[in-house]
């Protein structure tokens, strides 16, 4: 385990230091800051139009940063050939994989944690504590949305190239975004059993990125999730199960790739 | 002797993607090395020297063969705590600064806090980087970063170390203290497997060596049974007799004239007290008699050539 948290704390400390990461952060604190701005638009539901953008661009750009720093954290090791000096040290490969993982999602925490507590910040003053603090629930399931998309990236990285898997990454979260229209194409009354099969496969193999996304609820408080509790519950179990099948997949095929 | 790394008919294959062709990098080596000792590992570029390595080390797989460190099968983790390697040109996080990368290699194998700073401040100096430890590694020069790199092998104290080209980018005083590490790490019964292309560096330190071409191993052995001193060369003044130089070259002598004096290679040890007679009846005066041990630069060159002759 120590061997895992070293690598997983100077993964962190790696991502940090990378000046595409700090530039989607620096980014998306800019707009958070200023959102307030663009009260104009909307001025009848400013708390809606700034809950709306604020939760749509910590979103944003975690999503960013999740994939592009996720489809580097194994290959950048390979490329630059710093692994050597790492697995001729006492360390399994499934500890190597793990420890990036665990660097990978404590950085989605930070930087989720910090968009947040800014964002939050802005919005506290306009609107009641009840809505205010409801903010730390889409922030929670954006982290484990995000912690998902971190593992799906190094699935990918142990056998596609950094391109590709950027493309993969990306499409997967989008399609998985998607889970009311996959499920409708697999349940959908007027469908082909091809196209239900289809369906199907995308809807169950796909993560289920969609099922993370509460910002209606949080935006538009008179909604409500039935069963909160237990919704927050399965979905959190689901992304830590998911997380846990893709790891062991990933460790599976690098434990036999050479480097 | 007790073997601290066995390697029995190791063949690695690769597939060209430019050719569609396979192509063997190792090609059914086996060797020996032995606890305590300095084993040279020679070979011109693309000789499978690395590949080797990173067999040995779980980094790559082999096609074929088996290998064993301290007895134990390769692949076997708990023997890393026994190694270190330094890679070629080897690349570290350019983002920390010496002591941090240190640092992090002594959280690898476990090493606590207290113990851990002690151990970098220690490392440090004895590779001279003391003053440089807070500088972030993307400032450091290439000879720096090498040093580091052998710090980082250090900090397990283990019992081989697989270098590979440990003095490559050092200037020549640089060169003299790794040169000098490594000695020492054999007095204290360190196992070195040293990869290197600084054959004179190999030959003053080195127990033994093994020559490898394309993937094939083609000598192996001490360094005083693969160069044998032969040849003897004799430096003899007051000898300018034509008559007694052709009894020299009768008896096998190849002989130049330089200022006054003849200067007599032998071929062998046999001769060698023939010529002397020769000299000393005609009143000449030895001045020396050298043996001549052939050099490992011409051992490798001439080992090479002879195969890519065929």
């Amino acid at each position: 385990m120590t061997a895992v948290m070293a690598i997983a704390y100077n993964t962190v400390r790696e991502a940090l230091s990378r000046r595409v990461v700090l530039l989607f952060l620096f980014g998306a604190l800019v707009l958070i800051i200023l959102s307030p701005l663009f009260s104009f638009l909307s001025p009848r539901e400013e708390l809606t139009l700034l809950k709306s953008l604020g939760l749509g661009v910590i979103q944003l750009a975690s999503m960013f940063i999740c994939i592009v720093m996720g489809i580097s954290l194994i290959p950048a090791e390979i490329e630059r050939r710093t692994i050597y000096t790492v697995l001729s040290k006492p360390v399994q490969r499934y500890e190597f994989v793990l420890g990036k993982f665990l660097g990978g999602i404590l950085t989605m925490l930070f930087n989720i944690l910090f968009m947040g507590i800014v964002f939050f910040a802005v919005v506290a003053w306009r609107a009641t504590p009840k809505q205010a603090l409801d903010l730390w629930k889409g922030f929670m399931m954006i982290f484990f949305q995000m912690s998902i998309l971190v593992s799906l990236a190094i699935f990918f990285s142990v056998f596609l190239t950094p391109f590709v898997n950027f493309f993969m990454s990306l499409g997967v979260y989008i399609v998985g975004t998607l889970s009311s229209v996959t499920e409708s194409l697999m349940k959908g009354e007027n469908r082909t059993a091809i196209q239900k099969g289809i369906g199907a496969v995308l809807h169950y193999l796909l993560p289920q990125f969609g099922n993370f996304n509460v910002q209606n609820k949080i935006i538009h408080p008179e909604t409500r999730i039935i069963n909160e509790g237990v919704y927050y519950i399965q979905n959190i179990g689901y992304a830590i199960l998911y997380i846990a099948v893709l790891l062991i997949i990933a460790v599976i095929i690098f434990d036999r790739r050479e480097v | 002797m007790e073997s601290a790394i066995k390697i029995e008919g190791l063949t690695k294959e690769y597939l060209n993607k430019t050719t569609g062709q396979m192509v063997r990098a190792v090609d059914d080596l086996h060797l020996e090395v032995y606890r305590g000792e300095i084993f040279g590992f020679l070979g011109p570029n693309g000789a499978g020297k690395t590949t080797t390595i990173k067999m040995l080390l779980g980094l790559i797989f082999p096609t074929k063969g088996d290998a064993w460190i301290f007895g134990k099968p390769i692949g076997d983790v708990s023997i890393k705590r026994q190694i270190a390697y330094l890679p070629e040109s080897p690349y570290f996080y350019e983002y920390l600064t010496g002591r941090q990368v240190l640092d992090f290699y002594a959280r690898l194998f476990g090493v606590p806090a207290g113990e851990r700073k002690k151990k970098v401040d220690t490392l440090l100096d004895m590779v001279g980087l003391s003053r440089d430890g807070d500088k972030t590694l993307r400032n450091y020069s290439k000879g720096m970063l090498q040093r580091i790199g052998i710090a980082q092998a250090l900090i397990n104290d283990p019992e081989l170390l697989f270098l590979d080209e440990p003095t490559s980018g050092l200037d020549p005083m640089a060169r003299i203290e790794i040169r000098d590490l490594i000695i020492r790490l054999k007095q204290q019964g360190k196992t070195v497997f040293l990869s290197s292309h600084q054959l004179l560096e190999v030959e003053l330190i080195c127990d033994r060596v093994s020559i490898l071409n394309r993937g094939k191993l083609l000598k192996a052995g001490k360094l005083d049974e693969l160069l044998p001193s032969g040849r003897v060369e004799i430096v003899a003044e007051n000898v300018s007799d034509d008559g007694v130089i052709a009894k020299i070259r009768d008896a096998g002598g190849v002989v130049q004239r330089q200022d006054g004096r003849i200067v007599v290679q032998q071929p062998d040890d046999a001769s060698v007290n023939r010529v002397v007679d020769i000299i000393r009846s005609a009143s000449g005066t030895i001045r020396s008699l050298t043996p001549q041990r052939r050099t490992l630069e011409e051992l490798f060159v001439s080992t090479i050539e002879e195969v890519e002759k065929r």
